[in-house]
């Protein structure tokens, strides 16, 4: 696919996103931003118990309170939602139980908010409660009550492979270690909060929704599921989305609730999440608990990998049997691995439920992976980037679990951030309380298998050009601020040749558009880019077989440059705007149709059950170096300086490709150091702004990327993913620089001033020296 | 009892009534459709409704509309009001300093209101302006960026 | 958009009209930058019928010299507070605590008499309607019962988290005060009565934590230029802005030679009120050596109790509260 060589055009620009201006001019309108004249407000009344059987949900009062226009319940739907297919056990309101604190039992729709307000204090919930889990271990115990009867033992999932021998590998080592690490649970927290806005036309009995999500084609399927109505009677509009990062993957509840809510009162609905519901909806990074144990030889190479792993995910299934093989399968394909065993245990509990957040199952795994290689690294004596380096990949290659490895930037990643650190001058002279510290990541460019898959291609963009000269990339993909309308629009008019004004993205309505699978995994910039440059490439054929009849020219001798066709470099040739009419004569306006599909060789081994996913087109590989001052008194930890390098194929947007590289990486150190999702008795603590600890402008250091470019040959223009990669990599390179500001090994997240100071202080009384009091 | 309301609103008189308890957050969004200003948190906890009262940036999700009796506000709609992005929305569209845009018009009034008291600050100045917005896309990397771009291409506006 | 409870708001515009507003409402709440009492609105922790806005009595915004010293009104904000060039100079303490708080928007909007009253906090109590029904509310509401000390026998332990406070007391602020009863000054650390004893013997806790009269409102501090005194304030945070403080602890201290002549330590965001260090004058009469700054910690570990009030575990709060008294002291010591 990238025989296509970007020359003078738009492609590895540094290009501001085309919907820039809306947004700082705030034009830009998301969800909450639509009030058309009748809409009710929605609310919904959450349970309050973690664990019940409902007996009763009486809603006779709210009903007849004046304003109200409808009351859902569990009784009015009894269908289930949920990402997976094979697991779907989530309703829009709970029936029968309620298995969180935080759950949707109830909605009204009334005429303004103190009166919904008010509607939800009528409602009558009657339970009886039942065992409540809060952590994967009393979930697991022997006598624990099932949360759903389809899963004794609280298990959504276990996983266990073995690839090679790890038995021989660890017989091979010199250098065995095993340690046991913890990250808390973490949540998007992105800057909007959930909102849907659903218009129910009884006239025709159709429903459109405007949804802040990532992928409207989910919502779509959803809402005919749960509505039970025909999928062709449904619009799904994404208007400007506030961040994701995962969080909106999934269909949540407040789109199908205000959906149903509509239908029942007959009109239009806006639902607005306040911070905290949009907290308790959670589908968040899930508290995981990681032991693993690494056989080195002296040389620093791997001879075997044990790792087990266990997710404590929520009330319901959502993407937890993905985020669970995730966390093993991505094990690979990083480094040269030749003995895994891996043991996965996804669990039920009755906390919000888990879902995908960015860097999806990677993140937790890779900080205990190399944080367990930093600290073996020192014991050998071994410098950490020469112990990567003796365990790199060669690419092309299929890995033990059979990824496609067809472009490694790895080693160029590790070059670019040990020089521009000064690691070689620096590593080990920093003065007292200062340290430098390194890690790697990697991330996928889009599954290769899509959840939901009917068979058909994996992208489809189609082009619109009409008589006005303007081209239109109309794509499903959702922009989210990743920039993906951009890079669209820039892949476009690269492969055309023609003038960027002229061309325009319209996104994000299903009336419209072709059907996308959405903003996750990192996908859309590697198929959606490669269905773009396909349309773009159709439609450059259109137009340069019109140049050629006027030119009375072959076809293959035409070209564009400058908006001028010319049949060879003598040739004074056609403007535009004649090859245009040309173009037009037969059939007026010209709709092209651009698709991608992976490659069946992308798609895992089948051969190994729980092994296989993980398979994409493209791997995105990343390093970094953290520089920290660890203030031992205090147990303060302050990032100083990062570097990292991102293995991104090829630029295409080399401002978008900063911007999300420093996001990733800044994203990666508020899970490290500040953000914790805690509970007491179930009920999620830290629901605002205060207490969930985003990293504020005054804790943020300056972020130096290094833009890695390994050219894969199927990635669009020689493209890989940008935005997730180098998320992981910050977590152990934090640890591993405040490990060699002070010899302390943290292996609990987030890193927090207490939690520091309490090892330090353990520290200090282990030593025999006296401890402060 | 709904009072009425005068104050002076990007750049222009007017009066309406407003009940006592109502946020000037909610006064600008629903009553007058001005959706600039976002609501990002349950209260004071994230920037993203910030606007300027008399220059100076303030939250609008814990101020009231009766409270702004004769002072002059200003939100990210006034910015661009002469069909023109003016400096601080160029710096924060040309550096990248808006992702997914939702915190922008927040970060966009608090830069506005950091400029106009001080044309040229340092990034330790710039860091300390902007501390009271959480943005959850950047790193604030480019948001540093942004605002110093800014400040020169105000300059050179001023520049004869 | 937001269902506010309704309330009716005052808007006096002198002090005489703000006595009279408050003598006719002594329930209402004192609206000065709202960056506290609305987010209890919206959070529907309280729901005053009246809110008294004390931002436009333009007698209560002045920062002035006054006698021997600085006279700071209610309705001074955070801001004007932390750049006032000559009580940076004179109080460097306060400006210093003025310019931690919170981050530079709430500054712009918050008050002295918003930081000095500011509403006790804890993790069950600074939450939604929601979750404090789904927790059983605590005894600060409506509840029976303190989730953070559940033997407490009715005594509340949520945090005082102010940083003027302590800046102030450390230098022996005293504070007007204007009431039913006519105008009356105090020492500023009298104002705080949280206490929080078991035995019953203490005015007050966590939730009856200010020692105003009914009617009463804080009109100004005055704080007095004593000559050759120090002083300086210093927090631990989590995040560097838009938090309250996990400890914050102000120090002033006069040297005279190769001596401590003067001390006074403060500290905040660990026990229901801040808290002026007992015994400090043990300190006296020496170089601030070993032996008192191990009598300094024994002082902090003797008086101040963190409570499982903040996620931040309590033992931390009280050691960190220790460490930045220390270097506080030192720092001042070196000036």
């Amino acid at each position: 696919m990238n025989d296509l060589t970007p020359r003078r055009g738009p492609i590895g620009a540094a290009l501001p996103l085309v919907d820039g201006p809306d947004k700082v001019s705030g034009a830009a309108k998301y969800t909450a931003d639509f009030l058309p004249p009748g809409t009710l407000v929605g609310r919904i009344l959450r349970s309050p118990h973690g664990h019940a059987r409902i007996l009763a949900v009486d809603t006779a009062a709210a009903r007849a309170l004046p304003g109200v226009k409808a009351v859902v319940t569990g009784a009015d739907c009894d269908k289930t939602f949920g990402v997976l297919p094979i697991a779907r056990s989530e309703h829009p309101l709970a029936r029968e139980r309620v298995r969180y604190r935080g759950e949707p039992v109830a909605a009204v729709a009334a005429v303004d908010e103190a009166t919904a307000a008010r509607a939800l204090e009528l409602i009558r919930l009657e339970v009886e409660e039942l065992p409540a889990y809060y952590t994967a271990a009393a979930a697991r115990a022997p006598d624990a009550v099932a949360l759903h009867e389809h899963r004794p033992g609280n298990v959504e999932r276990d996983v266990l492979f073995e690839l090679g021998s790890t038995a021989e590998g660890f017989a091979k080592a010199d250098l065995v270690r095993e340690a046991v690490y913890n990250c808390a649970e973490v949540c998007q927290n992105q800057m909007e909060t959930h909102a849907a806005l659903a218009e129910w036309d009884p006239l025709r009995g159709r429903m459109t929704v405007h949804a802040s999500t990532q992928v409207p084609y989910y919502v779509h399927l959803m809402l005919a599921r749960v509505l039970d109505i025909d999928m062709s009677r449904i619009r799904v509009v994404k208007p400007f989305v506030g961040g994701g990062f995962g969080a909106r993957t999934e269909t949540l509840a407040v789109e199908l609730i205000a959906a149903l809510l509509a239908r029942k009162a007959g009109g239009k609905v806006r639902i607005v999440l306040t911070r905290e519901e949009t907290f308790l909806t959670h589908r968040g990074r899930p508290e995981t608990d990681i032991r693993l144990k690494i056989g080195l030889t002296k040389q620093g190479r791997i001879t075997a990998v044990e790792c087990e792993c266990t997710q404590r995910g929520g009330a319901h299934s959502g993407y937890g049997v993905v985020t669970i093989l995730y966390a093993g399968s991505m094990l690979y394909a990083i480094y040269d691995l030749r003995a895994v065993r891996y043991v996965g245990t996804r669990v039920l509990t009755n906390t919000p439920p888990c879902g995908a957040f960015r860097g999806h199952g990677t993140v937790d795994v890779r900080f205990a992976f190399e944080s367990l290689l930093d600290r073996m690294a020192s014991e050998l004596g071994l410098d950490p980037f020469a112990l990567r380096r003796a365990n790199l990949l060669t690419a092309p290659t299929f890995t033990d679990n059979d990824l496609m490895v067809n472009s490694y930037g790895l080693p160029e990643c590790l070059d670019w951030v040990e020089r521009e650190s000064g690691w070689r001058a620096r590593k080990g002279k920093l003065p007292k309380g200062k340290g430098l510290g390194m890690a790697c990541s990697h991330y996928i460019s889009g599954a290769s298998k899509p959840v939901n898959w009917t068979g058909e291609p994996h992208a489809t963009v189609k082009l619109k050009l009409d008589f006005d000269g303007s081209i239109v990339v109309l794509t499903g993909a959702a922009d989210i601020g990743q920039g993906s309308s951009t890079v669209m629009l820039q892949a476009a008019a690269e492969v055309l040749g023609l003038d960027l004004g002229r061309f325009r993205v319209v996104s994000g309505d299903s009336d419209v558009v072709p059907k996308d699978n959405g903003s996750y995994s990192s996908r859309v910039t590697f198929l959606v880019g490669n269905a773009t440059i396909d349309a773009a490439r159709k439609l450059r054929h259109m137009l340069c077989e019109a140049a050629a009849r006027l030119l009375e020219a072959r076809i293959e001798d035409v070209e564009i440059e400058g908006e001028i066709f010319r049949a060879g470099h003598q040739d004074k040739g056609m403007p535009f705007a004649a090859v245009l009419t040309e173009a037009l004569k037969d059939t007026g306006t010209i709709t092209v149709t651009g698709t991608y599909s992976t490659i069946p060789e992308s798609h895992g081994g089948k051969k190994y059950r729980g092994a296989a996913i993980g398979g994409t087109m493209g791997y995105s590989y990343s390093a970094q170096v953290v520089e920290v001052t660890v203030d031992e008194d205090t147990g303060r930890i302050t990032v100083d300086k990062v570097w990292v390098a991102h293995d991104c194929g090829k630029a295409l947007n080399r401002l978008s490709v900063e911007g999300q590289v420093q996001g990733s990486v800044w994203m990666g150190m508020g899970q490290a150091m500040s953000e914790e999702a805690a509970y007491h008795d179930g009920l999620m603590v830290m629901t605002n702004m205060l207490d969930y600890r985003v990293p504020t402008i005054q804790d943020s250091p300056p972020i130096e990327v290094g833009i890695v470019e390994s050219n894969d040959p199927h990635g669009p223009f020689g493209a890989k993913e940008a935005g997730e990669g180098s998320l992981a990599a910050f977590l152990p390179a934090l640890t591993a620089a405040v490990a060699d500001a002070t010899g302390l090994r943290i292996d609990d997240l987030p890193a927090t001033p207490d939690r520091v100071y309490a090892l330090l202080d353990k520290r200090r009384r282990q030593r025999g020296g006296k401890a402060a009091r | 009892m709904p009072r009425l309301l005068t104050l002076t609103l990007n750049g222009r008189a007017r009066s309406d009534a407003v009940a006592d308890n109502l946020l000037l957050l909610d006064y600008l969004r629903e009553k007058l459709g001005l959706t600039g200003t976002k609501t990002g948190c349950d209260g004071g906890e994230c920037g993203a409704c910030t606007v300027l009262i008399d220059d100076r940036p303030v939250l609008s999700c814990l101020t009231l509309a009766a409270s702004c009796e004769g002072r002059r506000i200003d939100t990210v709609e006034a910015l661009s009001a002469d069909g023109k992005l003016n400096a601080v929305q160029r710096g924060f569209h040309e550096k990248l300093g808006a992702q997914c845009g939702y915190c922008t018009p927040g970060l966009v009034m608090a830069s506005e209101g950091l400029l106009r008291r001080d044309p040229d600050p340092d990034e330790a100045a710039i860091r300390e302006a902007l501390a009271s917005n959480i943005c959850r896309c950047t790193g604030y990397v480019k948001i540093i960026e942004a605002v110093r771009h800014a400040a020169r291409l105000r300059a050179e506006a001023a520049a004869p | 958009m937001e269902a506010l409870p309704e309330f009716a708001l005052a808007r006096p515009r002198t002090i005489a009209e703000l006595a009279a507003a408050r003598a006719a409402h002594p329930d209402a709440g004192l609206l000065g930058g709202g960056t506290d009492l609305m987010v209890n609105i919206r959070r529907g922790i309280v729901a005053p019928k009246v809110l008294i806005e004390t931002k436009g009595v333009a007698a209560l915004r002045t920062i002035a010299a006054a006698e021997s010293g600085f006279e700071i009104g209610a309705s001074a904000t955070l801001v004007e507070i932390a750049e006032h060039a000559e009580l940076r100079r004179h109080f460097p303490g306060v400006a210093e605590a003025a310019q931690s708080i919170a981050g530079p928007t709430q500054r712009i909007m918050g008050t002295l008499g918003g930081n000095l009253c500011l509403d006790t906090r804890c993790i069950y109590y600074n939450q939604s309607q929601w979750w404090r029904a789904a927790n059983d509310h605590c005894l600060k509401t409506t509840g029976t019962m303190c989730h953070v000390a559940p033997k407490s026998r009715g005594v509340c332990f949520a945090t005082y988290s102010g940083d003027l406070a302590p800046a102030l007391m450390a230098l022996g602020a005293k504070v007007e005060l204007l009431g039913p009863a006519g105008q009356r000054r105090l020492d500023l650390a009298a104002l705080y009565i949280g206490e929080s004893r078991h035995d019953g013997k203490g005015k007050g806790d966590g939730k009856n934590f200010l020692g105003l009269l009914p009617g009463e409102i804080v009109l100004r501090v005055r704080v007095e230029d004593r000559g050759g005194w120090r002083s300086g304030y210093d927090k631990m945070r989590i995040r560097r802005s838009i938090e309250y403080p996990v400890a914050g602890v102000a120090v002033a201290l006069k040297r005279e030679g190769d001596a401590l002549a003067g001390l006074g330590i403060a500290v905040t965001g660990t026990n229901p009120r801040p808290v002026l260090l007992e015994g400090t004058e043990a300190l006296l009469g020496r170089a601030p050596d070993a032996a008192g700054f191990a009598k300094l910690d024994d002082l902090v570990r003797d008086q101040i109790m963190a409570m499982k009030t903040t996620f931040t575990q309590g033992f931390y709060r009280r050691r960190v509260a220790g460490v930045l008294a220390r270097r506080l002291v030192e720092r001042l010591w070196n000036i």
